[in-house]
């Protein structure tokens, strides 16, 4: 490795664009995913209540008071609230753009769990709003109106993650959200909650808990919050997409890895029989191939570490790039162990080589 | 005590249904600075003899004793050990690592060994400037003369100080001075550390270095 520096290095920062580009993409993955479920993942109601025929969409889901109220004497139930989502044509920033609307009950299930500025809303008319979209008139002290309509909504918080289809949020009390929906629909007869949120009582399973309720409660479905944010439309096959995508960068990866130290053992035969016929065990040549295949991998997620935080400097406000430390671990830790397997074919050659190849012929050791 | 005691030695590979016998009932007793030319046509099974004698290859039948040590039963990672420790090979064609310098192809086998690293390079500064190379100590392989790699691939056998030295066709890719001199390096240093040597050899010229020469036809020892 220490004559082939150039060799080595430029294979490790192939590999180092490789992992970058899993880095990268799983980055994406989650704010991307972050974009459309955020605001159902990031508040504090451990399960959601739909209505059974809603199939698990906000936006096809109505509950009853009836059946609201029924979810609140399920056993292992410690609150209730309901739950109005809409999307709506909102005049932010003096433009007018699509917002999705939470209301929830104050002080109850179903408030924002990352605010990084501001406060919760206290009171009719508040709003905690999608930090991302601060500087679109989501800000602090902004006045977010409901187009062609009079009612107002002052931003009182900012939380992180907390968009939802890719919109901007607006968290504000379940009456607001009646105002708001009344004013934008004035001949809709009711306006029921879309979802029931539950916070489940202390040492309770959020999943048992969702079971019982959609077992004991007609027409609804009950699911845990990360149940629920798996199964919004969308989800899982931006999920399974994006795994094919990884999965075959992680094959490649191990191909590209497991190829190059396959020839470079190839090549180098002759050399390892020699060394095998004057006393190197096989074990030991294995371990020296393992080793420049860990050098090799290790130098590669570096690159890509590095790659990544790069990306994160220069990425917009807009569509953040973070460079998570877990992932890079986790993704080093897998490239790391698909490179040992790769070199297996490397390894099982190194074990076959034989010692007496070294005696009785010419041009060995890449002399002539 | 004798470097090398073969006793009735045989070797003998399958082709097929039928047997090929390599090495045919061979005996050989090596003093313990002693230097055998082993001399024979290509085929002859003078190769075969020196894989045995080195524990490269067991033997089908037949006893191997090398310095007080029987290896004809060894298993495959104490015949590793064996190599490592007591026997110095200098192959044919040279046969250096081409990706190590002069030094670190003698260092390579101390790495084996017991010796420390410190010690170890003591050593294989002391025989590169015996063998006239310490100016060549830093250059790789491709970049010595036939002669030189020749000297580095001698220097590499005689690291470890092993009780016996065993060459192959040391000459075969030099020219007649070129291969006497080496040769004369070859007995001069083998001689100076009262170690045993087999040096096989098809160039009947070169076998006046030796004490006493052997040949070898189709696999039988000829005195």
């Amino acid at each position: 490795m220490r004559r082939a520096k150039l060799r080595f290095g430029m294979l490790a920062c192939a590999v180092g664009l490789l992992v970058f580009l899993i880095l990268f993409q799983q980055t994406l993955l989650g704010t991307l995913l972050g974009y459309f479920t955020g605001a159902l993942e990031n508040q504090s109601a451990d399960v959601v209540v739909y209505n059974e025929e809603a199939r698990q969409n906000l936006a096809g889901s109505l509950v009853t008071i009836d059946q609201l109220e029924a979810v609140g004497a399920v056993d292992g139930v410690a609150a209730v609230g309901p739950l109005g989502q809409g999307t709506f044509t909102v005049v932010a920033g003096g433009e007018e753009r699509d917002a999705a609307v939470w209301g929830y009950r104050l002080g109850g299930p179903g408030e924002p769990t990352t605010l990084v500025e501001g406060r919760l809303p206290e009171t009719d008319g508040e709003a905690v709003a999608s930090a991302i979209d601060a500087a679109a008139g989501f800000d602090i002290g902004d006045e977010v109106t409901i187009a062609g309509t009079e009612v107002a909504i002052t931003v009182v918080g900012l939380a992180s993650d907390i968009r939802f289809s890719v919109q901007p949020v607006l968290f504000v009390s379940y009456e607001t959200w009646q105002d708001v929906a009344g004013a934008a629909n004035p001949d809709a007869p009711v306006l029921l909650p879309s979802a029931a949120l539950v916070q489940a009582a202390g040492g309770v399973a959020p999943a048992a808990l969702a079971e019982r309720i959609t077992a004991s409660v007609e027409g609804v479905e009950a699911l845990d919050r990360a149940t629920a944010v798996a199964s919004l439309p969308g989800v899982e096959a931006v999920n399974q997409s994006f795994a094919l995508i990884l999965l075959l960068a992680f094959v490649v990866v191990t191909l590209v890895v497991g190829f190059f130290f396959l020839i470079i053992t190839v090549q180098k035969l002759p050399s390892l029989g020699l060394l095998k016929a004057l006393g190197y065990s096989s074990a030991q040549l294995a371990w020296s191939v393992g080793l420049q295949v860990l050098a090799v991998s290790a130098g590669g997620v570096l690159v890509g570490g590095l790659l990544l935080a790069g990306a994160s400097l220069a990425s917009s406000e807009s569509f953040p790039i973070s460079a998570d430390p877990a992932l890079v671990l986790t993704t080093g830790a897998a490239v790391l162990g698909l490179a040992v397997v790769s070199s297996i074919g490397s390894l099982r050659r190194v074990a076959r080589i034989d010692a007496t190849a070294a005696v009785g012929r010419q041009h060995l050791g890449g002399l002539e | 005590m004798p470097a090398l005691e073969m006793t009735d030695v045989r070797k003998t590979y399958r082709s097929g249904d039928s047997e090929v016998v390599a090495l045919d009932h061979a005996s050989l007793t090596l003093g313990d600075d002693e230097i055998l030319a082993l001399v024979g046509p290509s085929g002859s099974g003078k190769t075969t003899l020196l894989s045995i004698a080195g524990g490269l290859l067991t033997p089908t039948e037949g006893s191997v004793v090398v310095g007080g040590e029987e290896i004809s039963a060894l298993d495959a990672k104490r015949l590793t050990r064996f190599r490592r420790e007591r026997v110095g090979f200098v192959f044919q064609a040279v046969n250096l690592v081409p990706f190590l310098t002069a030094r670190e192809n003698l260092l390579v086998v101390a790495e084996l060994g017991r010796r420390d690293g410190r010690a170890a390079r003591r050593r294989a500064d002391a025989l590169l400037d015996e063998l006239g190379l310490s100016d060549r100590a830093g250059s790789l392989p491709a970049q010595l003369s036939g002669g030189e790699r020749q000297r580095v691939a001698i220097g590499r056998a005689l690291m470890n100080e092993p009780a016996l030295v065993l060459v192959d066709e040391p000459t075969s890719a030099l020219d007649t001075k070129l291969g006497e001199q080496v040769m004369e390096l070859i007995t001069s240093e083998v001689k100076s550390r009262s170690t045993a040597a087999i040096i096989v050899t098809h160039d009947t010229r070169m076998t006046h270095y030796a004490d006493r020469t052997i040949e070898i036809t189709d696999g039988v020892l000829v005195a």
